[in-house]
């Protein structure tokens, strides 16, 4: 079963990442999972694939009433994302999901009816969930081609979907990032050869540098915090992606 | 127990069998029906020869009539044949993907005993049976269709062996009428061989 940790949490409103399962087959990429909760409702961030499904439904009712969750967010289109969809939409057929208008023709092969997905248009908007208002921000080639983060200004987390991972060895796998420079070559080759565009990436770190992010949490990997994150977005700046060894 | 909690392990070979068995049958059943065609040009040129033959094959020219219908409602049989298969690999898809689904949610629940979940579970299982059902009626439908496409095919094989006996009695004309004949006793042999054998698919084993 998956860990949860609640990574923040003022009164009603959590944030809650659901990682690193001790028992999940090693050819399956391991992936974070967040839940925002706010007044009793939750909005389920990359819920992930369908594998993994029975590890994060479990943990995630292990901290919140899964009947309770209104809707997902799905950073982009790809399998260990939201292919799980038709699962949680068993559970709850009433879910919405949120993507881009980019996927909105793609996911549903994962499930999901015309009633379920909330299109986002490029320049992302408001997400509300009872009473917090999230904000979807385009991070779109980063690596996908219709892809946002959700940023949450009032607990000043940022889930950054792939713009942060990190495919991190046992023994170096912490929820947080301790040793910046240590940590971020497990995180090179990965946004060398998943981030497909030089001129989306200066635009996205131009975007996030004005903005207050105390916690910058990824899909994968670890979550930046405190100084590390400015420190990821600089590293991130100057790094030369769309880069591959063929 | 349930169907679903008890078999959904072992369901899957099973699943996966079964669609690559249905679609065999589809395969042999695209071949019979190209065969079918061929019946069809053949019975064509079969009566233009029984009419130059005149009186001395007309009976071969009747006969040829006959296999030319024939051949068209064996056409019209494997077409609704393969709308049967097409139901059929249709509901195997389905059951794969329940057997799947149903997998992931055992372990939920096993995981994580919520009331809703196992509700949705429960949900599940009857979806499968229902699924199930429609997978054994759609099966038993296609095997009596089979058994109608075979009895078709033993009376094919009955008129292209008495359009052997009646090239016969074609005098000048025997020889051709006799080859004619016999290609139509091999064509329809071989459609009786392929039916024979779809129908000892261990498809139709299943429940």
């Amino acid at each position: 079963m998956k860990k949860t940790k609640t990574i923040f949490q003022e009164g009603n409103h959590k944030w809650i990442a659901i990682v690193r399962d001790p028992a999940k087959p090693n050819y399956l990429i391991d992936t974070n999972e967040y839940l925002v909760t706010h007044d009793g409702k939750g909005l389920l961030l990359d819920p992930g694939g369908a594998e993994i499904f029975p590890a994060v439904f479990s943990a995630l009712s292990s901290e919140f009433d899964p009947t309770a969750l209104v809707g997902i967010f799905a950073s982009h289109q790809d399998p260990d994302i939201c292919s799980s969809l038709a699962l949680w939409l068993e559970f709850n057929p009433a879910m919405r999901c949120h993507v881009s208008w980019l996927w909105s023709g793609f996911i549903p092969h994962f499930g999901g009816s015309a009633d379920t997905f909330v299109c986002l248009p490029d320049e992302g908007g408001d997400i509300p969930l009872d009473g917090l208002m999230l904000r979807a921000v385009p991070a779109h080639y980063l690596h996908s081609s219709g892809n946002f983060n959700l940023y949450d200004k009032v607990a000043k987390v940022m889930f950054s979907g792939d713009i942060g991972a990190a495919l991190l060895p046992p023994g170096e796998d912490g929820l947080f990032v301790e040793n910046f420079d240590r940590h971020i070559r497990h995180a090179e080759g990965f946004h060398k050869r998943w981030m497909g565009s030089n001129e989306a990436k200066r635009r996205w770190c131009e975007r996030v540098s004005q903005m207050e992010i105390d916690m910058l949490c990824p899909q994968h990997g670890a979550i930046y915090q405190g100084g590390d994150v400015q420190r990821f977005i600089n590293w991130f700046d100057e790094l030369q992606v769309g880069v591959v060894n063929d | 127990m349930t169907t679903a909690l008890a078999t959904t392990g072992n369901k899957t070979p099973q699943a996966g069998a079964d669609l690559l068995r249905i679609v065999r049958i589809n395969e042999e059943i695209k071949s019979v029906v190209n065969v079918a065609f061929k019946i069809n040009i053949m019975a064509l040129n079969a009566i233009f020869l029984a009419k130059r033959a005149g009186t001395a094959a007309r009976g071969f020219g009747v006969l040829s009539n006959e296999l030319r219908v024939f051949s068209q409602e064996l056409r019209d049989c494997m077409a609704s044949l393969t709308g049967l298969v097409y139901g059929c690999v249709g509901e195997v898809s389905r059951m794969l993907q329940d057997i799947r689904y149903t997998r992931l949610l055992r372990q939920a629940v096993a995981m994580s005993p919520v009331a809703q979940l196992s509700a949705v579970l429960a949900a599940r299982e009857i979806e499968n049976e229902r699924h199930a059902e429609s997978l054994g009626r759609q099966r038993k439908q296609l095997k009596m269709a089979l058994e109608d496409a075979f009895r078709m095919v033993e009376l094919g094989g009955v008129l292209a062996k008495s359009a052997k006996i009646e090239a016969a009695y074609g005098q000048s004309f025997a020889v051709p009428l006799a080859q004619v004949s016999g290609e139509f006793d091999g064509i329809v042999e071989e459609i009786r061989v392929s039916l024979e054998s779809l129908r000892r698919s261990a498809f139709f084993a299943g429940k």
